[in-house]
Formats: C-alpha cells, structure tokens, sequence
C-alpha cells in the first residue's frame, strides 16, 4: 500500500496542482511500457499465491451460492425468511444492490467518454468489468426469487402458443427489459472497447492457444485507420446508448418500488435518489478493487492517486446527495399530511428496524464527511474503509426501503417482522464469491486497463527521446 | 383369449428379497417380529384370492359412494345408481353431537367423499349456521392419527386385535358378568343425547342391574343444572329469547362461543341490536363481568374486568342492590335471601357496581335477561334464578325445559365416587367410552393409579389417547359421518345421524359398542330405526333423514317450580373479600374444548378469537399483573397448586382483570396424534376437585423463553407502533355510538361515512354489465367467532402449515379476522374485523404482476390464475389490505390417500411458488351459473353463498349482484353506516363494512338502554 510521507513528495503523487501545469495522468510510462505493465499481467503463465488464495475462496464461496440456489429451488421460497407482509427480502435487496455496483462502470466508460474526461481511461477497463459482474450477480436473483423458477421465462414476452404476453403494466416487466437492455450494452460496450488491447495480447501471445482464443476475440484487429475510424464511431455511438441507460436502469428498478402504493416506496424522488445511490455505491466499489489491483500489479503509477482522489471526489458529491434525499423524503413525509406516509418514515427512524436505517445514514451521509479532507481522499486505507462502510451503508439502504417499508404497511393487523434465514445469509455471502470470483478471472487474463485508450491521453512521444523521458 | 394357458410352474413369484425367496426360517422369524399382525399375509405367497381381495379393497376406496344404504358391503359400480351423476355433489342432512348436544349440518358428498360441511336451516339450534368445532370436524374423518384397530394389551406392550377376537372377548367376559349382576361393572362416558344409546342404556341396566353408569364431562355444565336445583328443586336446562331481551348481563359466561346453542344464541344476540328503521327502538345492551377476555366481553357494550373468583360477589351485590335499594321485590320462598344479601353491603366491590346496570335491569323488567358462566358456584347459578325471576323475565326471555337424566350426580361427584369404587377394588371391569379421564380428570383424584387396581378397562375412543394407552382393550370409535346414529338438539329436536362414508378407519360407534356389551347383535342402523320407531313413528323415518331432524320436535318448555331457600344461607360465603394471591382460571378453548378436538390442525391454526394464538395455550395476564410478577411476553411462568406445578409461556393481554391467569385446558396432550401431542401445555394437574373452574396459585417467573405463534402482532410492539395503531384504528374499524346513529346526522365519525363520491378517475371506469359480484361485512354483527376462517379453509383446500410457519408469519387463510385494543390497557374494548379479498375494481395487484396471473374478469371479480402465477409476490406487497397468500412450500405434500379425501374436487389445490387468495367462492358462484342457464333465468340473490357467508352463525357477511337492483347486498352496501376500508386509496374495493354499532348508554343514572 501506498502511503504519505508527510514532507517528501511520493513521486507517484500527481494530486497536487500546479498552476498552469497539466496534472499527469500516466507517472513515468512510455508506449511500450504501459503494454508490458498490463499486458505483462495477463501474460504471467503461473499466477501468484495470492492470486491462487483469494481465487480459491470465492471459487468456493460460489460454489456455495450455487449450493444455496439448488437448495431453494429444489425445496421452495420459503427456505428464505421471506413472509407475508414481507413478501421480498435479501433477494430484492441484493439485486438493487448489484445493480447499483453495476451503474459506476458504465458511467465512468460512457458519461465520462462523453464529457471527455481524460482521466477515466485508466480505470474504464475493470469498472466496466465490475459493471458486468455485478449486473450478473444482480440478474441472479429476480430469477431465483420467484416461486417457480421454472417458468421464470414467463416474463419475457416470448410468442407462444398460448397467446400470452407479459403485464406491461408492471414494473417488474419494465425491469426485465430495462436490466436485460443495460446488461448487453455494457457487455457490447466493454468488449468493443476491449478489442485493439485483445489484438495487442494476440500480437504477442508466444503460445499457440493464447493465439487462437486472443486472435478470435480480437476479430481480425490490424490497427489500420479504417479499423480505428469505425471502431471510434461504434465506441463514440455506444457511449451515446449507454449514456441513458445508466440513467434510465436504475430509474426504472426504483419504479418497482415507487409504483406501488406502499408507503414508504411510493415516492416521486425514488429515480434520481437511485440514480444517485448507485453512482454513490459504484464509485465506492471501483475504489475497493483499484486500491488493491493497482498496489498488487505495480499499477500505481497507471491508476494513479490523482484517480483515486477524483473518484473520492465523486463519492462525496453523490453521498451528499443521497443524504439529501433522505432529508427530503422526511420532509415530503411531513409536508403530504399523510398519516400513512408520515408514519413509514418516523418508523424507518424509530420503529423496530431503526438500527438499519441508522446504519444507512452513518455509513452513507456521515463516513464519507471524511473525504472533504485532501489527507483522507489520498490514503489508500482511509478510503478503502470509506468504500466498505458506503457498500454497507448503500446494502442497508435498499434494506431499509424493501424491508422496513413493507414490514409495517396500511393496516395494523398484518405488521409483521423479517428475519433472514441461513440461506438468506449465504446467498448474498455466495453472491459476493461469484463476483470476486469473475473479477479475479477478470484480472489474470485480460488487460485490466485500457492500454490503447490511456496510451491516447500520454504525451505524445518525441522522436528518439522516449528512452530517456 | 383362448388360447391362454395356466400353467402353476410358469407363474412367476413376487419376492421382496433373497430371504424371502429362500423362505428361510430367519426370515419368517424376522417377518413375525417386524409385523406381527400381519405375518401370516405377509408369508403366504400371493395367490388370486388375495389379488382379488385387494383390488377389492381398493375398488371399494375408489368406488365409495355415500352410503345412505344400510347394507353394510361396499361394491364397485357396475350400473350407475339411479340418481347418482359422477362428480356432482350430494347433500346429506345429519347431525353433530358434542357432549350430548346436537347441531343439525348438512354434508355435501362428492362421489361418496364428504367435503364441506355446513349448517342445517331447518334445524332451530342452526339455521343454517355452524360452529368451529363442526366446520372442522369434517378434517377429523380423514385424519391419518386415528386409530384403525382394536388394540389389546399384551404379555409385553400393546398388540394389534381384530373386532372378531374383541366380540369373542366380550361374549363370555360379560356374559360372566351379568351372571353376577354387574356388580363390578362400571360404564365412564361422557354425555351423551343419543335416544339410542339412552334405549340401550336401558337395557345395560336390565342386563347388569347393579353395573353403573358415570357421566364424567372435564368442561362440565353441571353447575347450571346444580343451581337449578337448588333454587327450584329440580333439574332444568335454560334457555334464552336473546332476540327479545334489551339488556343482557352476562357474568362470566361466555355464552357467544361456549354455550352448546352457541349458534343459536349468536343469531339472536345480533337480532336485538338490528339498526334498521324497524328494530333501533330495541337495541340490546349487553353488560359482560369477566375476569378473562372471551369472545363474548369483546363484544359488550359494557364490559366490567373483575377477577373470575370474585363474580360471585359481584352477583351478590348486584343482588343486594336490586333488592336492598332498588326496591326490586322479592320473589316468595327465598324470603331469608335478605338477610343475606346484607352481609355483601360490607363488600368492596358493592360501591363499585355499574350504577347504569341496576338502571338498565330496573327499567327493563321482563325483557332482561341474566347469565351465568357454567363454571360459577351453583349457588350463584341459583340466586341469578332468582334474581331473573324477580326481573321478570322468566317466560319471556328465559323458559326452561327438563333435563334428562334427572337427579343425576355432578359431574365432578361422579367420577369422585367411581375412583373411590376403583381404589377399594370394587370395579373389575371398566368400560371408557369417550371421554379421556387420564387426561382431563380432576388431578386430585389420581385416576391412573386407580385404574391400576381394575381388572378389566375396555376404552373406545378415536385416538390411541392417554387412556386407550393403558386400557386393556382400546377400540376404534368411528366419527360421526360413518356410522348411524341419532341426537337431540340443545331444545331437544330429534335428529338422526346417517353414514355418508363406511367407516375409513374400521371403527363401531358407541352404540354399536353398547349392542355388544348388552349382548344384542343389532347394527347401529336397525338400533336407530326401532329407537326412532318407538319415538317418533316409522312413517317419519324417510322425511328425518331428508331434513336431518324431526321438525318441531322440541321438548316442551316447563314451568321452573316454586323457589327454595335452603341454599340461601351458603352465600354469606360469597360476601366475605377472597384472599388475594394470583389464580390460575381455567378456560375453555373454543378449539380444542377439553383437548378431544386437539389433533385438529385446522383448529390448531385458527386463531384463539382474542388472542390471536394459534397451536398453544398460554398463561394470559393482564399488563399489570405481568408487571408485578416480572414477567415479559413469552417468558416462561411456573404456576404451582396443590403440589402439581406447570411451567408455560405468559401472554401479555390488556384487559385481564388483576391476578387473575387465564390458561386454556385441552392443550399439552401426551398421546393422541401427533397435532395433539405438540400442542401447548396441560393445565390439567393444576386442576382439582375443590378448583374446577379457578386455582390459588403460586407463580414463579422462569429464565427460559417460549415462541408463541400469533396471527397477530407477530412480535412485541414499540411504542411509536402501538401509538399508530391506536390512531388508525378508528379509522379502520368505524364504530358508532347508537345515539349518534339516529341522532340526524350522518357524517359519522372520522374519515367515516365515505358514501359521497370522493373519487376521481382519469379514465371512464369499466361498465359491468352482466353481473357485479359484492360482499359487505356487517361489523355489528361480527362476534369474532372464526367460523368463516375454518369454513373457507375447507371449501376452498387451504393447507395447515404448523406453529414455525405462523410465527414466520406464512399462515395460510384466505380469510381472516382482525382484532384491535382500544383505549386503556386494563379495560381495553375490543374491535373485530374480518378480512378476505376486497376484490378492488381498481386493483393494486393487478397492476405489478408481470405475468399477468392476477386479472379482473367481466363481473369484476379479481381473479387468481395459479396456472400462470410465476411467483414474484409483488402482489401481495402492494395489496394494502394484505390478503395475499403464498406457498412458500409444497403445502401438500407426504400426504396419504386418505388424507387427500378431504380435498374439494372444484377447487383447485395449488402448487408451491404459486399466489393464492379469496375468490368470492367462485366455483359456487361458476354452479349457480350452470343452474341459472338451465333454467334460462339470472342468478337469484341468495343462490350464491360464499363459504365463510354460509357458515357465519349471525350473517354478517353478505353477498350478492350489485346489478341487482333488489339484491340484499346492495341495499347493505347503500346503508348510511356502508363504507370501505382505505377508501381514500381509489382501490374501489368490491367489499364494503358496516360500522359497528355500540350502545354503552351513559354512566349518570337515568339514562336507561333502548332510550335511543
């Protein structure tokens, strides 16, 4: 880990401005090095121990979340601690969750493109992965969470004998779509980007399989002008896709809640405050993953502090307004003089769930309070317990609102409580193992950062000077 | 064909193993060992008598029909029987008998299964209306935990029997015992109002002449016949003209749900409080003084906490106020009562009498009326005589008519008398028929360890109980729907009882049993038919088993007799303070009553009326009371009397009168099914002789905790929760003051009213043209019973699904009843209001499923596809009325084809992962439909009756065709109390409440009942 001396200036450190001096946003590389950094990775034939540890546990903490899936589907819903009035628990709350994780990377790729921010380069490449990877996780389980699995399909409008087609009406439908939509563009988005890095490691793959798998996922990639006129284009129209998505998925998974009439979820604030949440839990978890990778692979000097501190940043800003969104939604409650409304959330705040929501609001509006100091915006373990209490918090919330909404709705008579079950605890653990353990396949054999697009924002190398620069 | 041959060697054996191919000597040791019953089955080789015998068998189970038919073998159809059209239901009028009272039912049958029952309306004690116990009973024929064999006991344990082999027994045992007159036989039933079993009684009585008879019942009503022998010398049975009495007080007795015309009553309690322009003059009052909640205090307009073992003084103050200072006069023949009734002038509680009570009863001389709970003091029964004889009311709200049986011992006496008989050894044999005295006999009296010193103990029962678990003989009772027999209603209506099924368990009635001790060899159907012969007339016979009664055979009312005083001076006892120090009062479970009815898992699930328990008993205390023992809810409680503790989970329930624990009996059985055995905790050793209805005890709190399954406030409430909830429901439940009803105004209430139209739709809602199916749920007349709760969960297949499940909050009913506290913890009133499916016509349901599987169909019903429910259960979070019910597991599964009987052959039984909810009935509603287009005609309002409507004995659910412009739903939906619950949502919802309406009166003296 990377640490602060105070007085000596790390030579890693591009945090400080200068007047009239560009911050850089690559320490100390040239062309052929940052290819050797990142292509070198996905290049090693044997992986580290670590590598080997961390992969074997959430190998087998999939292998869990695989064991749970079977057991609920072979036994029933009822395995979770899921009841009426609580008819969704963990289930819902960690598809939100997912799906929240699953809005940073995207942004960084897409918005950012668009706004021409420089510096996302460095870190688009595994964001957009994490998107993925979350966004599979996420789509886990609104397929196991109904009770027949087996006819889970039925949600898709698939033409049929029967002449069924799904509700339009629901919003569970719009979700279908909405995810489905935002899971491929993402994937499009993130293999499209990917392929001059693909062409790069065929290039110089020395075995015979590397070649093959490299060279057909790399399509044929010459690197001609034609081949980066149209891969520019598609890159420039897919950003463009993918710029209301991140808006529009979030939005649309928040309309299962705030179309309902259930107090408590039936809020017009719901699509910018999810917006927002899942930009704010993003952020927190890119800078868990980047803090390790980039002091576990040498990174440092690729996904720089200067990034880190951005994303801080970023983290602040969304935190804030998500905490303003809770601030709000009291206010409405009051300002509506509706008992019911009213009363879903004085119960958030004192009924029998009040720990959760105190937990939200900590971890989500008061911990990241910290990042308005420069000192803890740079320290790699400030921020990494930031973004572990923001990941905890953002959990809570989505608990917060599924959970504690339902548990005490209209009428007195049918309050009740949620428990989770073992396997509620498991399945979300499991859910965690999948995605660590796609991230971990994820960094051992693609390039973990977007070689040709941070190669694009260097300084442009002089003649015959690059040696000594 | 012909050219089929058969040839012995060629014919392969079945075997099950290579033992058994060797037919080893092992092996025919081992198979004797493991099944010793059926060895000898098991060890021929199956031949095609045998294949026959069991295909016969299982054509029979296939094949039975409703056996209205006397003969006794069962043949598969080969020629359909003329009128018998596979698949449609038939209805079969018989009666219920529960300890010797019968209610008349009628039993639809679909191809030889009964599946619903429901009630009788020609039968008076009926109407058409039934109670929990009856609705339920129908799940006792096809439970799998009843016995199916003779058993006898053995050199070493219990042994599987034959009835042949019990015959034969009982051939030459009783023939050896008539030779010496029976004089160390002994019969212990329970009662019994079979005319029947009274003929062959008769006859046990000629045959052992100096046998005897013990009627031993644990919830005995014996001190109501008691205290009207004492006050008029002779044995009477009550009964009440609640339909014409203003002002009811009832001490302790909890008349709405335990009462055996409980049915009756119900229906003629809410006819006096009718607030339609023809009957507001004479809205009933009613006054309740009780200890513990009961189902009837919930419903009083007034309702006094005082601890149960006090009411005798309140009765006596009552008594001293009427007659001391209201100048109530006298009746002659008890002129020394007042003399008596001085002494309670000292009491505490005389000063504290509801001064509007003397009032009201003053004002409403003859047209009053006074009760007391079965397990008051007789003398307390005796003075109430009295006191309803001074007011009047004798021969206008309350006639009597004579108890049969006469001058038989108390309950309690009797069986005293009979373990006395069995500790000197005087009884050789003993016959138990019903009645389960190991478990429910007075503690005191050690009945197992007198059983020990009897020679023979023959016991007939439907479970392998506590005491068929030592008897020497247990033999199957057959249920009430196998078997014929015969009953008398509470006012003696004459009802015979007829089989719809042969017996699934291999069991012989009582009567049957009896034939056979008395060495007659009648069946139970020719011991029926020359009972009604002689009673009635065979001519009758045909047109009984078609009504399920005789009409107008009621007894005839008699006059009480003149009034004696030789009871009066034991009262003084009653005027004394009582000690102070906690008391256990036993409660009678409307579920489980003495613990016969407790391997019922449908009355195991449904909810305790007040205490929204299910699947235990617990002890209630009140808040306060809880307080000073330092107990929390689910703390475990040790209550020790009379050497004998008992340690069970305290509920905490407002309203409980101070030091007073309420515990429930029947619960905590130790054999008897495997429901029975998980449930609860017995309080019977807590009960003796001297403490029948109340023990002193001492309480103890203990460090473990128990996790009570309620339907209701699944676990403890904070504070901000109870606040919400006492400001909510008010606007939930409207109620309405009677002076308000009537007083000009007709905005009652807050939010209430709600029949101005305060909707806006920004679409043109959906023209129904057709039919426009709609419920109201008259919440005066809700008494809170459950009836409706277990009638839906037999029409329509809903599953149990055990104590772990509810307390996770996954019972299953489509329809339930709310209960709400309101206002003070120690005298909290008490709100019921049923719950089923609103049918909105603007659903919120509809509207998320993805799927598509929740739909409104033309007649604007909200109808459930199971077919294409996937399961999200997004429906059941955004219905706000919360009636929504999902399988979380497959709810039917490891069930026995017996089991499955049970199942209703319109309704489908859905699959796990699948949603499920009311429907209105629509498969009734679907038949009606097929009748009406016969005929050519619409629907008639009342042809469609949903199940729990059916069932509800005081009618408060209607339903019916808006469209219709003369239907009574519409008219009730019109009525100025009407409203919808959660109206301001825009759901529209199908089903409408009418306000409760109370008529507390005031407390300044004056201001008398019915002056609204």
């Amino acid at each position: 880990m990377a640490s602060i001396t105070a007085g000596q200036r790390d030579p890693l450190d591009n945090t400080h401005d200068v007047p009239g001096e560009r911050a850089p946003l690559i320490i100390g590389h040239d062309y052929a090095s940052v290819t050797d950094a990142v292509c070198g990775l996905a290049e090693r034939t044997t992986a580290s121990k670590a590598w080997w540890l961390a992969f074997g546990f959430s190998a087998s903490l999939t292998g869990m979340l695989f064991a749970m899936v079977g057991y609920l589907i072979w036994t029933g819903i009822g395995v979770w601690g899921v009841n009426a009035p609580v008819g969704w628990g963990f289930a819902i709350i960690n598809f939100v969750f997912w799906v929240g994780i699953g809005h940073a990377g995207t942004l960084i790729s897409a918005i950012l493109f668009l706004l021409r921010q420089n510096w996302r380069t460095s870190i688009n490449r595994f964001a957009e992965a994490m998107t993925i990877f979350a966004v599979i996780c996420a789509g886990l389980f609104p397929g196991i969470h109904v009770g027949r699995v087996w006819l889970a399909y039925w949600m898709f409008p698939i033409p049929n004998q029967m002449s069924m087609w799904p509700n339009f009406r629901s919003p569970l439908l719009w979700d279908v779509f909405a995810v489905s939509t935002y899971f491929t563009v993402s994937a499009l988005f993130w293999y499209v980007g990917m392929i001059p890095d693909l062409a790069t490691l065929r290039d110089r793959a020395t075995g015979k399989v590397r070649q093959v798998i490299y060279g057909a996922l790399a399509q044929g990639w010459r690197g001609s002008n034609r081949h980066w006129q149209n891969y520019e284009r598609v890159y420039l129209i897919l950003a463009a896709l993918a710029t209301p998505l991140v808006l529009s998925v979030h939005s649309v998974v928040s309309f299962d809640f705030a179309a309902s009439i259930i107090p408590g979820w039936h809020t017009t604030i719901f699509p910018p405050y999810f917006v927002a949440g899942a930009v704010f839990c993003g952020f927190a978890m890119v800078v868990l993953l980047a803090v390790p990778v980039r002091a576990m692979f040498g990174l440092k000097s690729v996904i720089t502090m200067r990034h880190l501190d951005n994303m801080n940043k970023i983290i602040l800003a969304t935190s804030l307004m998500v905490g303003y969104a809770y601030s709000v939604e009291f206010f409405v409650a009051w300002y509506s003089a509706n008992p019911y409304e009213y009363f879903a959330f004085m119960n958030r705040a004192m009924g029998n769930y009040a720990w959760g929501y105190w937990i939200m609001v900590s971890c989500n509006v008061l911990a990241p309070q910290v990042f308005w100091f420069k000192r803890m915006r740079t320290s790699p373990i400030g921020m990494v317990i930031v973004a572990i209490l923001v990941n905890i918090g953002m959990w809570f919330e989505r608990f917060v609102i599924v959970v504690i909404s339902l548990s005490r709705d209209f009428l007195p008579s049918s309050w009740g409580k949620y428990i989770p079950t073992w396997v509620d605890i498991l399945t979300l653990i499991g859910s965690f193992g999948l995605f660590f353990t796609l991230f971990l396949l994820f960094i051992r054999f693609v390039p973990i950062v977007a070689v040709s697009e941070v190669k694009g924002v260097m300084q442009q190398p002089r003649k015959g000077r690059e040696a000594e620069a | 064909m012909s050219s089929m041959k058969h040839d012995d060697t060629s014919v392969p054996e079945y075997w099950r193993s290579l033992d058994e191919l060797a037919d080893s000597d092992d092996f025919r040791t081992f198979v004797e060992n493991e099944f010793p019953a059926s060895a000898d089955q098991m060890l021929t080789p199956a031949s095609r008598r045998n294949f026959l015998k069991l295909m016969g068998a299982s054509m029979a189970l296939a094949g039975m029909t409703a056996c209205r038919w006397p003969s006794e073998e069962i043949l598969p159809f080969s020629e359909r029987p003329e009128g018998f059209v596979p698949g449609t239901p038939r209805h079969f009028a018989t009666a219920m008998q529960i300890s010797g009272v019968a209610s008349g039912v009628v039993v639809s049958s679909y191809d030889g299964r009964p599946v619903k029952i429901e009630g009788n309306e020609l039968h008076p004690d009926s109407l058409g209306s039934t109670g929990l116990l009856a609705q339920a009973s129908l799940l006792e024929l096809y439970d799998p935990d009843r016995s199916d064999h003779v058993c006898r006991k053995g050199t070493d344990g219990v042994e599987t029997s034959e009835w042949a082999a019990f015959d034969a027994f009982a051939d030459e045992h009783f023939a050896a015992q008539a030779a010496n007159g029976g004089r160390e036989l002994r019969v212990l039933a329970g009662a019994d109002g079979s005319p029947t079993l009274q003929r062959m009684r008769r006859h046990f009585a000629e045959r052992f002449p100096a046998a005897a008879w013990v009627e031993y019942e644990a919830i005995s009503r014996d001190n109501i016949r008691q205290g009207g022998r004492l006050a008029f010398g002779r044995d009477l049975r009550p009964h009440w003209a609640l339909d014409h009495a203003s002002v009811i007080v009832s001490f302790d007795d909890d008349f709405l749900a335990q009462h055996p015309n409980a049915v009756r009553y119900a229906r003629d309690f809410v006819a006096g409080r009718k607030t339609d322009d023809d009957h507001h003059d004479a809205f009933n009052r009613l006054y309740v003084v009780e200890g513990c909640h009961t189902m009837t205090g919930s419903v009083a307009d007034r309702r006094i906490p005082v601890d149960t073992h006090s009411i005798a003084a309140y009765v006596g103050c009552v008594a001293a106020h009427l007659f001391l200072e209201a100048g109530l006069q006298l009746p002659a023949g008890v002129g020394s009562l007042r003399q008596t009734l001085e002494g309670f002038r000292s009491h505490a509680l005389y000063a504290s009498i509801d001064a509007s009570l003397i009032v009201d009863l003053m004002a409403h001389r003859g047209a009053s009326l006074l009760a007391v709970g079965p397990g008051q003091p007789a003398e307390i029964h005796a003075l109430v005589g009295v006191l309803n004889m001074a007011l009047g009311n004798i021969g206008k709200t309350l006639t009597f008519t004579a108890e049969s049986d006469a001058n038989r011992p108390h309950h309690v006496d009797a069986i005293a008398g009979l373990v006395e008989e069995m500790q000197s050894g005087q009884v050789d044999t003993l016959v138990i028929l019903e009645g389960n005295p190991l478990y429910d006999a007075p503690a005191d009296l050690n009945f197992a360890s007198a059983l020990e010193k009897v020679g023979t103990v023959i016991r007939a029962g439907r479970y392998v109980d506590e005491t068929s678990a030592v008897a020497d003989w247990h033999l199957p009772l057959a249920h009430y729907l196998e078997t014929w027999g015969d009953a008398r209603g509470y006012r003696g209506t004459y009802s015979v009882t007829q089989p719809l099924i042969d017996p699934l368990r291999n069991g012989r009635s009582a009567i049957e049993i009896l034939a056979t001790l008395v060495g007659e060899a009648t069946g139970g159907y020719d011991a029926v038919k020359s009972t009604f012969a002689q009673q009635i007339g065979d001519e009758a016979w045909r047109g009984a088993l078609h009504d399920g009664l005789v009409r107008d055979s009621e007894l005839a009312t008699t006059q009480p007799g003149q009034l004696a005083d030789g009871w009066v001076s034991s009262l003084s006892s009653f005027a004394t303070a009582a000690e102070a120090g906690y008391r256990v009062v036993f409660l009678t479970d409307a579920r489980v009553r003495d613990g016969r009815f407790a391997n019922n898992g449908w009355l195991q699930e449904v909810p305790d009326s007040v205490t929204k328990l299910t699947w235990d008993n617990a002890a209630l205390v009140g808040v306060a009371t809880a307080k000073a023992i330092g107990v929390k809810h689910g703390q475990m409680l040790r209550v020790e009397h009379g050497g004998h503790s008992l340690e069970l989970p305290v509920y905490i329930l407002p309203g409980q009168a101070p030091e007073t624990i309420g515990v429930a009996l029947g619960y905590g059985r130790r054999h008897g099914g495997q429901i029975a055995t998980d449930a609860g905790f017995d309080a019977y050793p807590l009960r003796t002789r001297e403490a029948m209805a109340w023990a002193a005890v001492q309480v103890q709190p203990m460090a473990g905790s128990f996790k009570l399954a309620t339907t209701q406030n699944h676990w403890a409430i904070d504070p901000i929760g109870t606040d919400t909830t006492e400001e909510r429901v008010p606007i939930l439940v409207h109620e309405i003051d009677i002076k308000d009803l009537h007083g000009g105004h007709d905005d009652h209430g807050e939010g209430g009213g709600g029949h101005g139209s305060h909707e806006v739709n920004l679409w043109q809602p959906h023209e129904y043209e057709g039919y426009k199916w709609g419920m109201t749920i008259d919440l005066n007349d809700c008494t809170g019973c459950n009836v409706c709760i277990v009638a839906c969960q037999s029409e329509n297949n809903i599953p149990v699904v055990g104590r772990d499940e509810v307390i996770r909050g996954r019972e299953m009913h489509w329809i339930r009843v709310d209960r709400y506290f309101q206002g003070d913890a120690d005298a909290p009133s008490i709100s019921f209001q049923p719950v089923t499916c609103h049918h909105c016509e603007n659903a919120p349901c509809e509207q998320v499923c993805p799927v598509a599987a929740t739909v409104h169909d033309a007649e604007g019903l909200n109808v459930m596809v199971y077919n294409r429910c996937i399961g999200t259960r997004y429906c059941a979070n955004n219905c706000p009325y919360k009636v929504r019910r999902f399988n979380y597991f497959n709810n039917h599964l490891d069930q026995s084809p017996m089991e499955t009987m049970i199942y209703n052959p319109q309704v489908s039984k859905r699959s796990r992962g699948v949603m499920e909810k009311c429907t209105f009935c629509t498969q009734r509603i679907a038949a009606a439909k097929i009748t009406a287009g016969n005929e050519d005609r619409k629907i008639r309002d009342g042809e469609v009756v949903p199940a729990c409507a059916q069932a509800c004995p005081t009618r408060a659910i209607t339903f019916g065709d808006l469209n219709d412009e003369g239907s009574r739903v519409l008219a009730k939906q019109k009525d100025p109390r009407a409203y919808a619950m959660l109206e301001e949502l825009n759901v529209r919802p199908r089903l409408r409440y009418l306000s409760r309406v109370r008529n507390p009166g005031h407390s300044e003296a004056g201001h008398g009942a019915g002056e609204a």
